[in-house]
């Protein structure tokens, strides 16, 4: 008996990741390299340094709303509002930046007050009231487009401060070729993944996610948790709307809202394979997730595609991702 | 069992202690109401450090609230908890984890997608690091790997949740507490999935638990088992204590007329039904890979089969594959001469077979429903009106008929099925089967987690199904069910059938050595208890 506890000692090393996971995110990779290949056999400019550097951008906005939406799916709920609080901090600090020439250092602080504040509203309702999320936040999605509508009173933004174009655009390191806004996402990526993988607060959010009652039985703050996470969505659903400001240079009262970034961002956690039904988060594969539906999308540009048919093209994409996830799972089992 | 008490003690990581001060866990006039009904009526009970005390009673007779209310999941209405002497309030869960109160719930509370390793550590994960304060897996792994060894469970720690079977499941439970250096733990029927041996496993740990001051409560429904393993026991019956002494001054009747409030008998076996009947169910060389090979039997009308073997052995996927849930690699089924290998579960229900599965919480009930919307489940297509709606009137006669027929204990037909206790939501998955007038029905441990009485009524209803001219195939863990109920025992071992037991022959001694692939008879520990 004894040996068995050294051994078993020994076994004690670094966690292994879980295999599944990391075959999805080796399909996703794969598969978006394969697409960029083709389409950039058929259309050279489609891997010019230029367009490559667009779609990279592109994919910033919604993986930063992912990131966060993922987190509320792993808990096993929803969040419909980060399309209008995107919308609502980009319109904010566009309109004070514009006439005020409100600094871009405040501009992060407001964006965090902002998301922190509507976010954790999000959680109260869900964790106080019993109300399903989907329902709650269908609700505060009304609410916080309201919210623009007011501020803006019709007016739009249309010119962005130098350093907030440079923010969106430029590069911070002269010697690295990866744009501010992709640094900023792999920075977050990281805090986010650190977050889910090694703290109390993360294993909590996937415990309850996986069985709330079981949770709390366990002794952990469930409620608590939950309007954690929401806040935490919020934040990231208004910083996502700074970056849109930046990159854009506009901002107008349907950003966010007309793009149903909410459904892009659900769509593409999704796809990175978070289980719906929670209890598993995939961070990467989010982000992996949003560069595909980025990469897909200008493919079907180059591809001299009608507009009309993106919508549909988007959703057969996200059908036939998330259907080949489940195909695996059910085979792994 | 000394060998594995040795290696705990010498391992650091065990955590698992003596503790000098035990402490001493009191309820005095606990009562407790949902609404309007009363569960528990003015409970007054002790545990005492170095002792096991065993909660017996019937089905909702109020054990399982009672451990909740000692956890503090729940909160009593009136009444107060004392912790060596000095008043307790427990507000939630986590106040009781406070006092190393752990209770090892009766249905495992599945984290599906977590690792093995960290279920057990959920609420508890330890910390490392001074400036980046993060998880210690290492630790998480290195102390679950420890644990489960000592208590010789071979479980991968690091695979999810899910792919583990119930027993797994509970051993997992109880390697938790004593993974958290608890002092009082409360046990809601742990044995009920597990084989004689993980019970003797168990029971080793409990006494050794015991023996270190620890404060320990069980319950089980099962009377060999509390005879052997407690101290003390109380009896409770519709809420209130009936009675409570020491393990001496109770018998198996004593027992069984506190719980029931009433004297009962043995039951004689069943009556043999005739082997001329017609076949009903044929099964030819079934076989699935890894799980079981060349599975032949035959059941015919109006008789009851028993599968008897251990937990695992597979019995459980050999009801699946019949029932169309698994997919045979070779061999052949056919209900009533007809041949119905590969077809769908949902037109085996239509061609008079049903399977009442053994995990009510995973395949057998939706709890959140009601008690009619669950027996009718089953058969929809039959009380539909011709516009498409279903009548509510055809549902509650049905509803009604069913909670009749099997004394199923409930406010009313509307009550949601979570708010029975375990027994009655047992009785209510039966019924939802037995309401589509099957021809033949796999019942996999029809029992698990019924009282004495309710067992009983059950007997009885599966005697008169049969008696009816149904052909009923029991799977079953305890044996003494196989000798009351089975017209033939098959005994199953590691995936295939080890031996046949006919008529008188099925004694409790011989269906278990038939399983346990043993010709010869072994004194059994628990008969010599008994004795």
């Amino acid at each position: 008996m004894s040996a068995v506890v050294a051994s078993s000692i020994k076994q004690g090393g670094p966690v292994r990741l879980p295999k599944v996971a990391m075959g999805r995110e080796l399909i996703l990779a794969v598969t978006t390299l394969l697409v960029v290949g083709v389409v950039g056999a058929l259309n050279h400019d489609f891997i010019g340094a230029q367009n490559l550097r667009f779609i990279l951008l592109n994919s910033v906005v919604l993986s930063l709303v992912a990131l966060g939406q993922t987190l509320v799916i792993a808990m096993r709920g929803i969040d419909l509002s980060v399309a209008p609080l995107l919308g609502l901090a980009a319109m904010v600090c566009g309109l004070l930046a514009q006439s005020h020439g409100l600094p871009l250092g405040y501009a992060v602080l407001l964006c965090v007050a902002i998301g922190l504040v509507l976010g954790t509203f999000n959680g109260l309702l869900v964790a106080t009231l019993k109300i399903p999320p989907i329902v709650v936040t269908l609700g505060t999605y009304s609410l916080y487009s309201g919210l623009t509508f007011l501020y803006s009173d019709g007016t739009q933004v249309d010119s962005v401060p130098p350093t907030y174009a440079a923010f969106g655009n430029g590069h911070l390191f002269d010697w690295l070729p990866l744009p501010t806004p992709v640094l900023v996402l792999l920075v977050v990526l990281a805090l986010c993944w650190f977050l889910l993988r090694h703290t109390r607060f993360g294993r909590s959010i996937l415990a309850v996610g996986n069985n709330d009652a079981a949770a709390y039985h366990a002794g952990l703050p469930v409620k608590w948790v939950r309007v954690r996470v929401y806040a935490i969505s919020g934040v990231l659903a208004c910083f996502a709307g700074l970056m849109f400001l930046c990159y854009t240079g506009s901002a107008t009262v349907t950003a966010g809202t007309g793009d149903h970034i909410e459904l892009q961002s659900i769509a593409v956690a999704l796809v990175g394979g978070t289980a719906i039904a929670g209890g598993r988060g995939n961070l990467v594969g989010t982000v992996l997730g949003s560069l595909f539906l980025s990469v897909v999308l200008t493919a079907l540009v180059f591809l001299h595609v009608p507009p009309i048919w993106y919508s549909a093209g988007e959703g057969v994409m996200i059908l036939a991702a998330v259907q080949s996830g489940f195909g695996r799972r059910s085979a792994a089992q | 069992m000394s060998a594995v008490w040795k290696a705990i003690e010498s391992s650091p990581v065990a955590r698992v202690q003596p503790h000098g001060n035990g402490i001493v866990l009191g309820a005095h006039g606990i009562t407790k109401r949902f609404g309007p009904v009363e569960v528990l009526r003015g409970i007054h009970l002790t545990l005492k450090p170095g002792r096991v005390l065993t909660l017996m009673g019937e089905n909702g007779a109020g054990k399982s609230t009672m451990f909740k209310v000692l956890a503090g999941q729940l909160q009593p209405s009136d009444g107060e908890l004392q912790l060596n002497g000095a008043p307790l309030r427990l507000s939630s869960p986590h106040a009781a984890h406070a006092h190393r109160i752990h209770l090892v719930p009766q249905e495992p509370l599945l984290m599906a997608e977590l690792s093995v390793a960290e279920t057990m550590f959920v609420g508890r994960l330890p910390m490392t690091g001074r400036l980046l304060r993060r998880v210690d897996w290492a630790d998480v792994r290195q102390r679950a790997r420890t644990v489960l060894d000592l208590l010789e469970l071979d479980i991968d720690i690091d695979c999810c949740a899910r792919t583990l079977s119930i027993a797994q499941l509970q051993l997992v439970e109880c390697a938790k507490a004593l993974l958290h250096d608890c002092r009082v733990i409360l046990f809601d029927e742990p044995t009920s999935p597990l084989t004689s041996h993980e019970v003797d496993k168990l029971f080793a740990i409990m006494r050794r638990l015991a023996a270190q001051n620890c404060t320990l409560s069980f319950i089980s429904h099962r009377t060999e088992e509390v005879m052997e393993i407690s101290d003390d026991i109380a009896v409770l019956r519709d809420g209130r204590l009936v009675d409570q002494a020491e393990r001496g001054a109770f018998d198996r009747a004593r027992l069984l007329s506190q719980m029931v409030g009433r004297e009962m008998r043995d039951v004689p076996r069943r009556a043999c039904c005739s082997k001329a009947a017609e076949t009903m169910l044929q099964v030819d060389k079934l076989s699935v890979r890894g799980l079981f090979k060349d599975i032949d039997f035959t059941l015919h009308r109006g008789e009851i089969l028993g599968l008897a073997g251990l937990v695992g052995a597979g019995r459980t996927e050999i009801a699946e594959t019949i029932f169309g849930i698994r997919r045979p690699d070779s061999g052949e089924v056919s209900l009533a001469g007809e041949r119905i290998t590969g077809v769908s579960c949902h037109q085996l229900i239509r061609k008079g077979l049903v399977y009442v599965p053994e995990d009510r919480g995973r395949h057998g009930a939706v709890l959140s429903m009601t008690i009619t919307q669950n027996i009718t489940s089953g058969l929809l297509d039959r009380v539909r009106q011709p516009a498409g709606l279903l009548s509510a009137a055809d549902e509650n006669e049905i509803g009604a008929k069913a909670v009749r027929d099997l004394r199923i204990r409930c406010a009313g037909l509307d009550q949601p099925l979570r708010e029975l206790s375990g027994g009655n939501q047992q009785k209510v998955v039966f019924g939802k089967w037995m309401a589509t007038g099957p021809r033949v029905a796999i019942l996999d441990e029809p029992t698990r987690g019924v009282d004495v009485g309710a067992k009983e009524e059950i007997y009885e209803l599966i005697d008169q199904m049969a008696k009816a001219g149904m052909a009923v195939l029991v799977i079953s863990s305890e044996t003494e069910e196989l000798v009351r109920l089975c017209d033939r025992v098959l005994s199953i071992y590691e995936g295939e059938i080890v031996g046949e037991l006919c008529g008188d022959a099925i004694t409790p001694s011989a269906v278990s050595a038939s399983y346990l692939g043993t010709p010869e008879v072994p004194p059994s520990s628990k008969e010599a208890s008994l004795a």
